[in-house]
């Protein structure tokens, strides 16, 4: 029974970095980008590439975090600043392109394989009946920690005061003297670093690969409209819940509904569960579970 | 080299026939659709359908119709509450569920192996089977175009536009939107459930990664890399595009370049092309024609 | 005083705890132009819009020839002959002014016209010259001044033949000549028929349209009379007094 809940709280882990980056920077950007599961990717080459030169892990995730960061804002004004003043579908099909570009870049540098992060492998702890390996604690702190200090960020300093403001509306932010663009630049950046942390973490347990990105576009979606696109820390309530539906859906016994004592619905099924919630919240709750600051659906 | 290039201009103009489905839904409507490629799936899908039956053939066509219409509308059904970004991530999961529900049912859809030994269109031909085909194609094509022209040029094409840009007017004039859109969407899922039905009997062969998301972006950037709005525009699209992708393997021989190079081309003439269209020429190299003489 | 077109019985409107409109009631009859005015804030917008079907009302009766169309919605009010303008009309890029103007009656098109190329209405070309559009009728309908966006707003409004036509502010931002064309060709539909209520700031072009006027307060009709009673009515003086006289625009 732990195991399953420990399960559900590291796919969730998984999916919550990069879902409160997608939400955060859309209560600005106004439009879902889509490049960002890509952002998170980048991340993780990046990273990896740097611990493989040499750089321990910390570092190498740091740097490549803030690498990231930059990166997403340099797109951020010279693409989705000039596709937004068109439309908004416009800027999500431009991010889609972006993603395109990006795994392309990575195909290029790093081929269509998987790499693995150089770690060692230490034999995994039982705790509660659960299996609990090193990577999964140190990726539940980086979480836990990153997450905490956004939203110290957004809660408790005049930027995060600055930052809901103008999510809220930005007109009027403007009005008051705030500086709409850079404030947004900003939240771009630490979306940014977000995702990227999100990569490394996840390729830290796993591989990296150009799939990686698309494998998550949808789970992290869903998490994030789940959550209310916007609500920043809803997207963790979003998270959990998909990756909890996920669990379920591999791990529950369906025999019994199709004459057989023993059926699992194979691994591969996970991701329907998460968009099928996404479809049911799109027909019937578009603005996510809890009413979030951002109304416009 | 011949055969090659007839192959090319066949696929081209299957393609074709998907812009110009897109260009009625996003073009016209202002539907940002998503998940165009399950549409096409549901011809691909309803070919094999007739081949497992053991029916004739031809009737794969009503059977691929008949789901794309019931996804169309569920599609459209989406669409009543949702502003045209959420309903783009709606259809391109919708699109994702049934393309994972299609490769793990092995015993209903073949699975990842897919179905094959379809019926080749025009088999008895040989060998001029493939110009029949191709000569079919450009006929289906330039069919699917005329009947496009006219129902964008028709009253209904003017309630496609207004909807498109001012659903609040088109609203306050008693447009029905949630109409216009269920018609919208049942003939362009129609139009690309038969391209798919000819696509799988030109490749004998169905399966789940015809329909992978890349597939439809790769529409997309012939619609907005044609012209917008712009049926001629679309199928020049259709075309370069093709061709473009077509090409890309005798580059890399030409050039010497690892394998991966094709792959990675590809998503850079697909992506690139249409991020920098949408940067720079929006509307495409052959834009809508605003007003024009119709009407008169 | 029930009028025999349009009859509203206590409507109510509120957005959360505040109430907009409070169980207003007035009417009126074909071939009537009536204002509606107030203040900012007064309500009249929302009365406009609950009237026409973009937004639901929360409690009353609205009635259209005996009809009830108390929250039907926008789309199906057109079919009971009620028809209305934006405050702000955006209009299309992509459309000319004649496909805009075109498509005000075309109304849902049945199955069988969708294969015909559509043709321009002979009355086009008329509207197009009372409302001084001839000369930009080819262009893309949002390339137009905002006077312009008006009267081709209020020029497809009237396209469907309306029992009813709601105007939003229609005189905003249009240059005094054409004001008073709008004037002449409102009366000429009036005298056809055609029942017309104005939400308005602008008293001249009140005066010289309206037989009546209806006056909201804060959710509250406070008058309903003829407008040159207007000025003896204290209530209405001081709504406008304590509100307008900054602005300068009401001058009883």
């Amino acid at each position: 029974m732990f195991q399953f809940i420990f399960d559900a709280l590291i796919r969730s882990v998984d999916l919550a970095l990069i879902a409160v980056a997608l939400s955060a920077v859309y209560s600005l950007i106004k439009f879902p980008n889509v490049a960002l599961v890509q952002y998170a990717v980048v991340g993780a080459f990046v990273a990896m590439s740097l611990h493989t030169a040499g750089l321990p892990l910390l570092l190498a995730g740091l740097l490549s975090a803030f690498f990231v960061g930059l990166l997403a804002v340099v797109f951020n004004i010279l693409v989705f600043e000039r596709l937004l003043k068109v439309d908004s579908a416009i800027a999500l099909i431009g991010s889609l392109a972006l993603s395109m570009i990006l795994s392309a870049v990575f195909l290029l540098t790093y081929g269509p394989t998987a790499y693995r992060f150089k770690l060692e492998v230490t034999p995994a702890m039982r705790v509660l009946g659960a299996r609990i390996t090193d990577h999964q604690i140190t990726t539940l702190i980086v979480t836990a920690i990153s997450l905490g200090l956004f939203a110290l960020i957004l809660f408790r300093t005049s930027l995060g005061r600055e930052m809901r403001a103008t999510a809220t509306n930005g007109v009027l932010a403007a009005a008051t003297g705030i500086d709409t663009r850079r404030v947004t630049n900003v939240v771009v950046f630490l979306s940014g670093m977000l995702a990227a942390l999100g990569g490394i973490t996840l390729a830290m347990r796993g591989s990296v690969s150009i799939d990686l990105g698309t494998n998550m576009l949808l789970p992290v979606f869903a998490a994030a409209i789940l959550g209310g696109l916007g609500n920043a820390l809803g997207a963790v309530v979003g998270a959990i819940v998909i990756a909890a539906a996920e669990t379920v859906v591999t791990n529950t016994n369906v025999g019994p509904l199709v004459g057989e004592d023993l059926y699992f619905l194979p691994a591969s099924y996970a991701p329907v569960a998460s968009f099928a919630i996404l479809v049911i919240f799109l027909l019937f709750r578009p603005r996510g579970l809890f009413v979030s600051e951002v109304s416009r659906v | 080299m011949f055969d090659f290039f007839i192959h090319v201009a066949s696929i081209a103009c299957l393609y074709g026939v998907l812009a110009l489905s897109l260009n009625l839904q996003a073009g016209f409507t202002g539907l940002v659709n998503f998940g165009l490629i399950a549409l096409f799936g549901c011809g691909t899908y309803g070919a094999a359908l007739a081949s497992g039956m053991g029916w004739h053939p031809l009737l794969g066509l009503p059977a691929g119709i008949a789901m794309a219409a019931l996804l169309g509308l569920f599609y459209a059904r989406l669409g009543r509450k949702l502003s045209s970004d959420y309903w783009g991530i709606a259809t391109l999961s919708i699109a994702e569920i049934i393309r994972i529900s299609i490769t793990n049912e092995q015993a209903l859809t073949g699975g990842a192996q897919g179905i094959s030994g379809l019926p080749l269109l025009f088999a008895g031909l040989k060998p001029y089977d493939g110009m029949a085909r191709l000569a079919l194609y450009v006929v289906v094509l330039a069919l699917v175009w005329l009947f496009c022209q006219r129902l964008v040029k028709s009253a209904f094409g003017l309630s496609m536009k207004l909807m498109r840009e001012e659903p609040q007017l088109a609203r306050s004039l008693g447009y029905d939107l949630d109409r216009i859109r269920r018609v919208v969407m049942l003939v362009s899922s129609a139009i690309a459930a038969f391209a798919g039905f000819l696509y799988a009997h030109y490749l004998t062969f169905v399966g789940p990664d015809q329909l992978v998301s890349p597939e439809t972006f790769l529409i997309w950037s012939m619609v907005i890399i044609g012209g917008v709005a712009n049926n001629r525009g679309v199928i020049a699209g259709a075309f370069l595009m093709q061709f473009a992708m077509a090409y890309v393997p005798f580059i890399k021989d030409a050039l010497e370049l690892p394998t991966d190079f094709v792959a990675a081309a590809r998503l850079i003439i697909v992506g690139g092309g249409l991020l920098a269209f949408l940067l720079w020429r929006p509307k495409g190299l052959f834009p809508e024609k605003v007003g024009g003489s119709n009407g008169r | 005083m029930a009028g025999n077109l349009l009859e509203l019985k206590d409507v109510s409107k509120a957005f959360g705890a505040h109430k907009v409109l409070d169980r207003i009631s007035f009417g009126l009859s074909a071939g009537e132009i009536v204002g509606l005015l107030g203040p900012n804030g007064s309500g009249k917008s929302t009365a406009l819009n609950v009237i026409s079907g973009f937004l639901p009302s929360d409690g009353g009766e609205i009635r259209l020839e005996g009809d009830n169309i108390t929250n039907v919605s926008a789309q199906r009010i057109t079919g009971h002959g009620l028809v209305r303008t934006f405050q702000l009309p955006s209009m299309p890029h992509r459309m000319t002014v004649r496909e805009v103007l075109q498509a005000g009656a075309s109304g849902n098109a049945s199955l069988a016209s969708m294969l015909k190329p559509f043709r321009f209405d002979d009355e086009l070309d008329e509207l197009l010259e009372s409302f001084r559009l001839t000369h930009v009728a080819d262009l893309p309908a949002s390339a137009l001044s905002g006077g312009q966006k008006k009267l081709l707003s209020v020029a497809t409004a009237l396209r469907s033949k309306p029992k009813l036509l709601c105007l939003d502010e229609p005189t905003a931002g249009v240059h005094p000549n054409l004001r008073a064309d709008m004037v002449t060709i409102l009366k000429r539909y009036r005298d056809k028929g055609v029942a017309i209520l104005v939400v308005e700031h602008d008293m001249l072009f009140i005066r010289e349209l309206c037989s009546r006027c209806v006056v909201l307060d804060r959710g509250e009709i406070i008058a309903d009379c003829a407008p040159r009673e207007l000025e003896d009515n204290a209530r209405v003086v001081e709504a406008y007094l304590g509100k307008a006289v900054e602005k300068g625009k009401v001058a009883l």
